[in-house]
């Protein structure tokens, strides 16, 4: 009885080793590794996130496999990876919606501060604010001022209580313009509308070909950094306004994740994004490259929940 | 430039993409719940290593057989192998029963043929003024719109008007569940996160049409006494003739299904069931309508397949497309160095002529793959029903699934199922239920954002020409029926 109590220990001892050098780091990526995609397959983030995978797996030398987990705006997705194994084999590439707008406004089961450790970022459509051609607005201070003096103004963007809706709710609790605020299904849909001139304003992404065609006028982009397309359209707080809405594409893994693991995923991705063949890609797609490292995605993140929890307290909507 | 664009289709790999597109479209389609949106995207990069032409060819071609496909289902089974063919299956079905399931397929593949070769030639004739006419439909212009649809739905659909305005309501009840289209809060979840998303419409389409069958080939009497008697095969040639005769149709329904398809956000269910009541009202047997009648069968096909090319108009001409499917194609597009919008054929003419050639012609090959496909699909029908439904019933709980990778959308599908067999076994027409689901949270949004717009004026629904001319037109073609009904009522007390 007692050697073979000796030996189910030495078994034990064994598989607990086993397991504990599975996860050092040294070894990782010793399996596939798993990232999640909070979209439906074909969309921007997802054939971005299969092209990073398919690149990371030639440096990395274990295959990356996208899977997708669409519905609630991302929220499902966030949930499930932030509840998953922290052991560097299930990320996430996600985006600004379901890490920090959403988050702000109703409970969604997650933290993305707490639950999560950023890894890094690599994209990040521009938003614009942008008016039909034919409007008389050249500029945003014009926009706001023609706000301000009873014409109420109405902006689309791609949905209720969306990072646009947000900063442009910011902007116009600071100057007290009238900017009356019509939600659509998805930034298409508003950017139809704005050509259509059912609304003066669409907040949306993917505008660079109908600028130049001169059908749609770009006053500003939300976010912090001028669009490297537009170089003399300014930001939102460029122009005097302080608000703003970073758009983000990064991965992120659950909190937990050794740290170790966590810079060997950095540089593997890091090297990727950087790459002029990801670049190359992103071009075609007509999605910005945009590199920033985990800890400024961490305080970018951080910033932006407590920006819109503030806002959200403000209209109401605080949960 | 259309002859340099028919040049560079003089490649073996345009041929065997547009074959294989077809015939992947055709297979993914006819299993209920697979549609084209996960097909495509599932293929793109399989594409990145091709051609732009082929690659484009064979996504195009999927998108179009896969919308073709779900009618083989439809008519064979009575299960919709996508929600556009719900409106094929009821006279396409009913001529299937009776043993004419090869003639039913035949005209169903024909009006399909006629539909995409239509929208397709209006897409490459008129992409750019059609893409500029349908900005003009704003907000209050598409509420006015839906509510005509859904008039339609209701007056012209056959049988108990209260019956589908009944279910309509349950639809867009149904609707009202998942986040508030203007402010985002939660309706109805009962704190679920699940039911954030509301009732998508594949698993409640799955559930509605493929899993209430099976619980009606369950509950029913029919497996006491003995083996189902199993129609024998009619003989199934369409000629020109007959589908001359259906001249109108085709044209009618192949206008309707490409002008919506032009809008953002309605899809091709919805066309497919107008064009199918309005062939019923102009029908001079409208009694054969639900029986079997031929052109029920057309006017769907044609109306659906139709949508297919004017889907792409907004999405190639502005780069803005319309629903989920053209999205990922838009994508595909933008891969290929191919970015639609405003500078695509300016700068990429001769691709873009030659996809657009390239649809027209493989109606060839959709012709002749869809008669091969239909010579093993019309056996199907013999089958017995012990070991058909049980497969429904796995690819049904598959196809749910396989939309969000959720369970949820599974119960979904079998709470669906149960009512679905309730309603049908209680008599009530379970389409309207469908058009309601599906247009109810659209209409509700776009109303809103009308009312938004205006401040809340409801002048604005008749502010501009179109939305009064299409108030007009909801107008007429109630005080119409109503007319008509009243007229027969006195024809019977007499």
């Amino acid at each position: 009885m007692n050697t073979m109590r000796r030996i189910g220990m030495a078994i034990a001892a064994c598989t607990l080793f086993v397991q504990t050098h599975g996860a050092l780091a040294g070894d990782y990526p010793s399996r596939p590794i798993t990232i999640v995609v909070p979209y439906g397959a074909g969309g921007t983030t997802d054939i971005s996130a299969r092209q990073m995978a398919a690149m990371a797996e030639k440096v990395a030398g274990q295959p990356f496999v996208v899977e997708n987990q669409p519905g609630s705006s991302g929220t499902n997705a966030m949930r499930a990876v932030a509840a998953a194994k922290p052991d560097g084999y299930t990320l996430i590439a996600t985006t600004s919606s379901p890490s920090f707008v959403t988050p702000a406004l109703r409970p969604v089961g997650y933290d993305t501060t707490t639950d999560f450790i950023p890894i890094m970022n690599y994209s990040g459509p521009y938003h614009g604010v942008l008016v039909n051609a034919d409007a008389p607005y050249q500029t945003l201070d014009e926009l706001i001022t023609a706000a301000k003096s009873g014409t109420a103004v109405t902006y689309g963007t791609a949905g209720a209580m969306g990072g646009a809706h947000l900063a442009f709710t910011s902007v116009a609790n600071q100057t007290g313009a009238a900017l009356r605020h019509v939600p659509f299904d998805g930034a298409s849909a508003a950017t139809v509308a704005v050509l259509g001139k059912h609304v003066d304003v669409a907040l949306v992404p993917a505008y660079r070909d109908l600028v130049q065609d001169g059908k749609l006028r770009l006053l500003a982009v939300l976010d912090g950094t001028r669009d490297p397309d537009f170089p003399d359209v300014p930001t939102l707080k460029d122009a005097g306004y302080m608000a703003e809405f970073p758009s983000i594409v990064g991965i992120l893994a659950p909190a937990g994740t050794d740290g170790a693991i966590v810079a060997k995923l950095e540089k593997i991705f890091t090297d990727v994004a950087s790459s002029d063949e990801f670049k190359a890609f992103m071009t075609k797609l007509g999605q910005p490259v945009r590199v920033i490292s985990g800890e400024a995605l961490k305080a970018t993140i951080a910033e932006n929940l407590a920006a819109y929890r503030d806002l959200a307290k403000q209209m109401g909507r605080s949960k | 430039m259309l002859w340099n664009a028919f040049l560079s289709l003089l490649d073996i790999w345009v041929l065997v993409a547009a074959v294989t597109g077809i015939v992947t479209g055709i297979i993914i389609g006819a299993i209920p719940g697979l549609g084209p949106t996960m097909a495509i995207a599932l293929l793109i990069p399989a594409t990145f290593s091709m051609q732009p032409i082929p690659a484009m060819i064979l996504l195009l071609g999927v998108y179009q057989g896969a919308i073709f496909g779900g009618s083989i289902s439809a008519v064979l089974l009575n299960v919709p192998g996508t929600p556009s063919s719900a409106a094929t299956a009821i006279d396409g079905n009913a001529l299937a029963r009776r043993g004419e399931g090869g003639r039913a397929l035949r005209i169903a593949l024909y009006a399909s043929v006629f539909g995409n070769v239509f929208s397709c030639l209006v897409l490459m004739l008129l992409a750019e003024p059609l893409a500029r006419f349908a900005l003009d439909f704003g907000p209050a212009e598409m509420t006015v719109l839906m509510l005509f649809a859904l008039q339609v739905i209701v007056l012209f659909g056959g049988g108990s008007r209260l019956d589908a305005l009944i279910m309509v309501l349950v639809g867009i009840c149904a609707g009202v569940v998942g986040l508030d289209p203007i402010d985002g809060s939660p309706r109805f979840t009962f704190g679920s996160f699940a039911f954030e998303s509301g009732f998508q419409l594949i698993p409640v389409l799955v559930g509605l049409f493929a899993m209430s069958e099976v619980f009606i080939q369950v509950f029913s009497r029919r497996s006491e006494t003995g083996d189902p008697e199993i129609p024998d095969l009619k003989p199934a040639r369409v000629s020109l003739l007959d589908l001359w005769r259906m001249r109108a149709i085709l044209v009618m329904s192949s206008v309707i299904g490409t002008f919506v398809g032009i809008l953002p956000g309605i899809g091709s269910t919805v066309p497919a069931f107008m064009s199918y009541n309005l062939a019923r009202s102009r029908s001079k047997e409208p009694e054969t309508f639900g029986a079997g009648a031929a052109e029920g069968v057309a006017a769907p096909e044609a109306a659906n397949n139709a949508v297919t090319g004017g889907a792409l108009v907004p999405t190639l001409a502005l780069g803005i497309p319309g629903d989920a499917v053209t999205a990922v194609i838009l994508g595909a597009f933008m891969l290929q160095g191919l970015a639609p919008g405003p500078f695509l054929f300016k700068n990429h003419g001769v691709e873009v002529y030659a996809i657009f050639e390239a649809l027209l012609l493989s109606s060839l090959p959709t012709v002749v793959f869809g008669l091969l496909l239909f010579r093993v699909a019309v056996h199907v029908i013999r089958i017995r029903p012990q070991h058909l439904f049980p497969a429904i019933a796995i690819l049904a709980a598959l196809g749910a699934f396989s939309v969000n990778n959720s369970l949820f959308d599974v119960w979904v599908m079998l709470g669906a199922g149960l009512l679905g067999f309730f309603f049908r076994r209680s008599g009530f027409p379970i389409s309207p239920l469908l058009i309601g689901l599906i247009l109810g949270h659209p209409f509700e949004q776009s109303m809103r954002q009308a009312l938004l717009m205006s401040g809340g004026s409801l002048g604005v629904f008749v502010d501009s020409p179109i939305a009064l001319g299409l108030l007009g037109l909801t107008g007429v073609s109630l005080a119409t029926s109503v007319l008509f009904s009243l007229r027969e009522k006195r024809r019977d007390s007499e």
